[in-house]
């Protein structure tokens, strides 16, 4: 112990005296273990950490497959059978979205909120830190005006009030009674704001609130939660829903067919897809702090040069090799502790920044921080670095021969630490190079995807979302939108307006079963409800007939307008406008088409377009709309509080929601590859020029090494070029070898990310060479300012100085 | 032969031969030395004769090619490095020519450093050796002092002290005034003398005649060979002729 107190008093008394050592090293182990701290901190919320319910590993979200594939949601009438037949879910519960207005002041709130079964918040196994939850009783008729409040909702719209318990509040302009808040960080999806029951046991359909939704069984809108009882494992309970999906599929051929039913673990479904992005960029950052170690690893074998002959004088006076390693090893696992400290301080400050720009999905983990994990992983990794950076140097040392020291003094061994050093150059940029194609490829990706044409027109674009009560009748809500269209095309500077159920890139979907005349064969579409000027007002173009007119409302014909995708599907080789589409939806229409119009990508701007029917608002309900203004102006926000105004002044109750321009909604839909994008190319940045700095660092040593060889060489007739000519064919042929291995570890590696990319490959060839010439300039440049201080070396001063 | 007869250090037919690229050097061939336990030692020669790998390898720090070593009666030649450092620490105490003391410790902590090495020691026994060896070398004032403050004696008088601390069997002396003025040169080498008389070993490497004359017994090493005087002046001769 006495011995280990002072090799750290030694090692804090060496880290003082080379003040610049000390600053380059500890800043570069900061940078990288901040950097791995602040992502392995989303990393341990995201991936590692249970959600936030009791046995949360126990919870699964069921939803119906359809030909084996998932479809996320189900039925009420398969839900209310899954319940009834099943023996290995202990609780199985439905829930819906629910948006609504809240009005309790002057100015309504547009709520996200979630209609569910009363036996939500059992399964989840969470219980209101206020009142109660929902209760049977709830779900009936006159007594379903009951609301749960989420605890964001509660502390921001009622200021956290303890009273609020019992009191009314106005949901879509009806009276509901508060009986429960639920604590912090509970919301198993977006919908979190609020919980309210449905007066029929199971949520309602958002387009048929007043009907009896437990019949319905092709009208697919429930999002199903279970929790699976004790001992029973997820193979037995997937074997089971295996069995009742096909005993639903015989019974109800007409609906279930090629249905069945499949559940994926809670973590599994909130986690989703960004798993393999947050490894990725774990392992990226986890690439750039084993640069910083090589570099600081190289910093100390040019030091350990320098005091080579101490560590002689240690070997002769009977220090045995582990109490030298002890010795060392102490000194660079300070260095990283103090390193990771800095970093620690680093990662408090860029984890909020980080934040800022992920994803929805990442930052719906609210806990993500600087916790007791994340403070052991930063301590453990600064251990790990240490010994990392600190062992090859220190084995070196240990090993060297004090009596060649004594023979030679300071030029004993120097040799094979430069070969280690030229190693951990070479590694650098071969490890850089990997990270810049991998930056590079997702940089392309990007570009090709922002240079994607989504199928209409986002500049000079307003967007915003009304929402009537879903009990509004259809005469009512034609009403209310075609008065609000109207108003705010009156407004100065509007070019022109319309209302759709779903916009692109705004996430959401609808889709329509329908059929054509005398064939047996069934379709599937998307399906969009607009005013008569959405496709002007969005810029999407007619390819084909014509548009919506006022006129179609009085008419008994319901008309329809098909996207390029389905017409070509459909409708191969014809011209599809008077076609009739039929059994369409539940309902069972007969549609005409009457028009074509180009392809809109509304999934993402990566997913081609699906096949689209755009029915007119007035011949289909849709209680919430989305608003596009086109502007004449270049800000298309300046419209904002008239049109907000136009509103209220046709119905008071009712907010404008998300409100975006268009080209923030596009933004928005392609958040998680800009993050991985902007995340990757920092990373490879910084690992280039942690390279370039390594490869400074060596070059420059090696000129001084050779400045005696240097100076003879230009007393014997060298020009100044040929000395820098010398020096960076040396610093060069390190750089060559980096490369090569390199590009060849990055053809390998790449392939990790090929999901993350588009419209190129993972061996994108263009992008290899660009980054190899970006990697092969940064370089040349850390060569050139060595040499050419060793060519400014004054030979006679070289030649008496040694 | 008894223990108390029996030669401090003993080598027969040493040899060592260093190899760069393809060239042999010889730089010791078939040396044979004793040295009794008590005894003062010089080691004499022209650069190059092998008198520093003589020491390095009595001093444990390198290995012969071939040839036997017994130190303290046992073979020590083919010893591990771990065990020759413990060896080292316990049994041989060095002073250099350049010192050799580390300059980010204290006096203090230069004398107190091979202490430091022995397992088990406990730290009031290695205070007291520190401090000990420093007042017998008159520099116990200066213990907070860093090699950089003191003069070229003072440094070599801190060196003699942590070569003394260890209470070592035999002390090696490299050229130990080759970098100090004549006065502190005399002045080491009475210090060196004292310690003779108080009993220690020494080995001494030196080039010059006036200070191996300090010496009981002067062994002259020519081109790796231990030489007579007599055939160690006609060489010299016959070289420069």
């Amino acid at each position: 112990m006495t011995g280990l107190l002072q090799d750290l008093r030694y090692a804090l008394r060496q880290l003082r005296k080379s003040p610049g050592f000390t600053a380059v090293a500890v800043i570069t182990l900061a940078l990288g273990i901040g950097a791995t701290t602040a992502v392995f901190s989303v990393v341990d919320q995201v991936l590692l950490h249970p959600l936030p319910y009791p046995d949360s590993d126990r919870i699964v979200k069921v939803s119906q497959t359809f030909e084996g594939i998932s479809t996320g949601d189900a039925s009420p009438a398969n839900y209310l059978d899954w319940v009834a037949q099943n023996q290995v879910f202990a609780q199985m519960a439905a829930s819906r979205g629910w948006q609504g207005s809240l009005s309790a002041g002057d100015r309504p709130e547009r709520i996200r909120g979630t209609m569910t079964t009363p036996n939500f918040f059992p399964l989840f196994g969470v219980n209101p830190m206020l009142g109660r939850g929902l209760q049977a009783g709830d779900a009936q008729a006159g007594n379903d005006h009951v609301v749960v409040l989420g605890y964001g909702l509660w502390q921001r719209y009622f200021a956290a009030d303890h009273s609020i318990v019992g009191r009314d509040i106005r949901l879509n302009g009806e009276q509901y009674t508060v009986v429960g808040v639920m604590p912090p960080n509970f919301s198993p999806d977006e919908y979190g704001e609020l919980w309210l029951p449905s007066p029929w046991g199971v949520p309602t359909h958002p387009l048929a609130p007043d009907k009896d939704p437990r019949q319905f069984r092709d009208r697919n809108y429930l999002d199903v939660w279970a929790r699976l009882k004790p001992g029973v494992m997820p193979q037995q309970a997937r074997a089971e829903l295996d069995t009742i999906g096909r005993r639903l599929e015989t019974q109800y051929p007409d609906s279930n067919d090629k249905t069945g039913v499949s559940f994926l673990p809670l973590h599994e479904y909130v986690v989703g897809d960004i798993r393999p992005v947050l490894l990725v960029l774990l392992a990226a950052v986890a690439v750039v702090l084993l640069i910083g170690c090589a570099n600081v690893a190289n910093l100390l074998l040019a030091r350990a040069t320098a005091r080579a002959k101490e560590i002689s004088i240690r070997t002769t006076l009977g220090a045995s090799r582990r109490r030298l390693l002890r010795q060392l090893l102490t000194e660079s696992v300070l260095l990283a502790l103090v390193g990771g400290v800095l970093g620690l301080l680093l990662a408090v400050v860029a984890v909020p920044s980080l934040l800022a720009l992920s994803p929805p999905d990442i930052r719906q983990f609210k806990q993500i921080g600087i916790n007791r994990e994340v403070l052991a992983f930063s301590f453990l990794a600064s251990i790990v670095c240490g010994i990392v950076f600190g062992l090859m140097p220190a084995l070196q040392s240990s090993r060297s021969s004090p009596s060649e020291f004594l023979k030679e003094g300071e030029r004993g061994s120097t040799a094979n630490r430069g070969r280690t050093r030229s190693a951990l150059v070479i590694a650098e940029v071969g490890l850089s190079l990997v990270l810049l194609v991998g930056a590079g490829l997702l940089v392309k990706s990007f570009m090709r995807l922002m240079d994607v044409n989504p199928g209409f027109d986002p500049d000079h674009l307003l967007t915003f979302n009304l929402g009537l009560p879903s009990s509004t009748d259809a005469v009512r809500q034609l009403a209310f939108y075609q008065e609000v269209v109207q108003r705010l095309q009156a407004l100065p500077g509007v070019q022109a307006v319309g209302a759709v159920s779903r916009l692109p890139l705004a996430g959401g979907n609808s889709s329509r079963s329908f059929s054509l005349p005398g064939i047996d064969k069934g379709y599937s579409a998307d399906i969009r409800v607009s005013t008569p000027d959405y496709f002007r007002a969005m810029g999407i173009p007619l390819l084909k007939g014509r548009s919506f007119s006022e006129s179609d409302l009085g008419s008994s014909l319901n008309v329809a307008i098909v996207n390029e995708a389905l017409a070509r599907t459909v409708f191969p080789g014809q011209d599809p406008i008077g076609k009739q589409l039929t059994k369409f939806g539940p309902d069972n229409l007969t549609l005409q088409i009457i028009g074509v119009v180009g392809n809109v990508r509304h999934v993402g701007l990566d997913t081609a377009p699906h096949s689209e029917i755009y029915q007119l608002l007035g011949q289909a309900p849709w209680p919430s709309m989305f608003v596009a203004i086109r502007s004449a102006t270049s800000d298309p926000t300046s419209v904002t509080s008239a049109a907000q105004n136009v509103v209220w002044r046709v119905n008071k109750d009712i907010p404008l929601a998300n409100v975006r321009t268009m080209q923030e909604v596009i933004a928005n839909s392609v958040q998680r590859r800009r993050f991985s994008m902007l995340l990757f190319t920092i990373f490879a940045v910084v690992a280039m020029l942690l390279a370039a700095v390594g490869l400074y660092g060596v070059m420059s040593y090696s000129v001084a090494q050779r400045t005696k060889e240097i100076g003879i060489r230009m007393a014997l007739g060298a020009r100044r070029p040929d000395v820098v000519a010398l020096v960076v064919k040396q610093g060069m042929a390190l750089v060559l070898m980096g490369i090569a291995a390199g590009t060849t570890l990055a053809l390998g590696m790449t392939r990790l990310i090929s999901g993350m990319l588009f419209g190129i490959t993972a061996t994108d060839p263009l992008t290899f060479a660009a980054v190899v010439a970006l990697l092969g300039a940064v370089a040349f440049l850390a060569n050139y300012l060595p040499a050419r201080r060793a060519a400014s070396v004054d030979p006679m001063v070289a030649l008496r100085y040694e | 032969m008894t223990e108390a007869e029996q030669p401090l250090i003993q080598i027969q037919e040493l040899t060592k031969v260093f190899y760069t690229d393809e060239i042999e050097t010889h730089a010791l061939s078939g040396v044979h030395l004793s040295i009794n336990k008590g005894e003062y030692v010089a080691m004499s020669g022209p650069s190059g004769c092998g008198k520093s790998t003589l020491l390095s390898i009595i001093g444990l720090l390198d290995t012969p090619t071939a040839g036997r070593y017994f130190l303290n009666g046992k073979t020590v030649e083919n010893l591990d490095f771990a065990e020759r450092s413990r060896i080292r620490n316990q049994e041989i105490g060095f002073i250099f020519q350049s010192f050799n003391l580390i300059g980010d410790l204290t006096v203090y902590e230069n004398v107190e450093l091979p202490l430091t090495y022995r397992q088990k020691m406990p730290a009031a026994n290695r205070k007291a050796r520190v401090m000990e060896a420093l007042e017998r070398v008159g520099m116990a004032h200066r213990v907070r002092h860093y090699p950089s403050q003191l003069s070229g004696g003072q440094q070599q008088r801190v060196a003699v002290a942590r070569a003394l601390g260890g209470k070592p069997s035999i002390l090696l002396a490299d050229e130990p005034t080759g970098n100090l003025d004549s006065r502190n040169g005399e002045a080491v080498m009475e210090f060196l003398q004292n310690l003779h008389r108080e009993g220690a070993t020494i080995c001494m490497v030196t080039h010059d005649p006036r200070f191996a004359k300090h010496a009981q017994r002067e062994v002259h090493l020519f081109d790796g060979k231990v030489v007579a005087e007599e055939e160690l002046k006609k060489l010299l001769q016959e070289t420069s002729a």
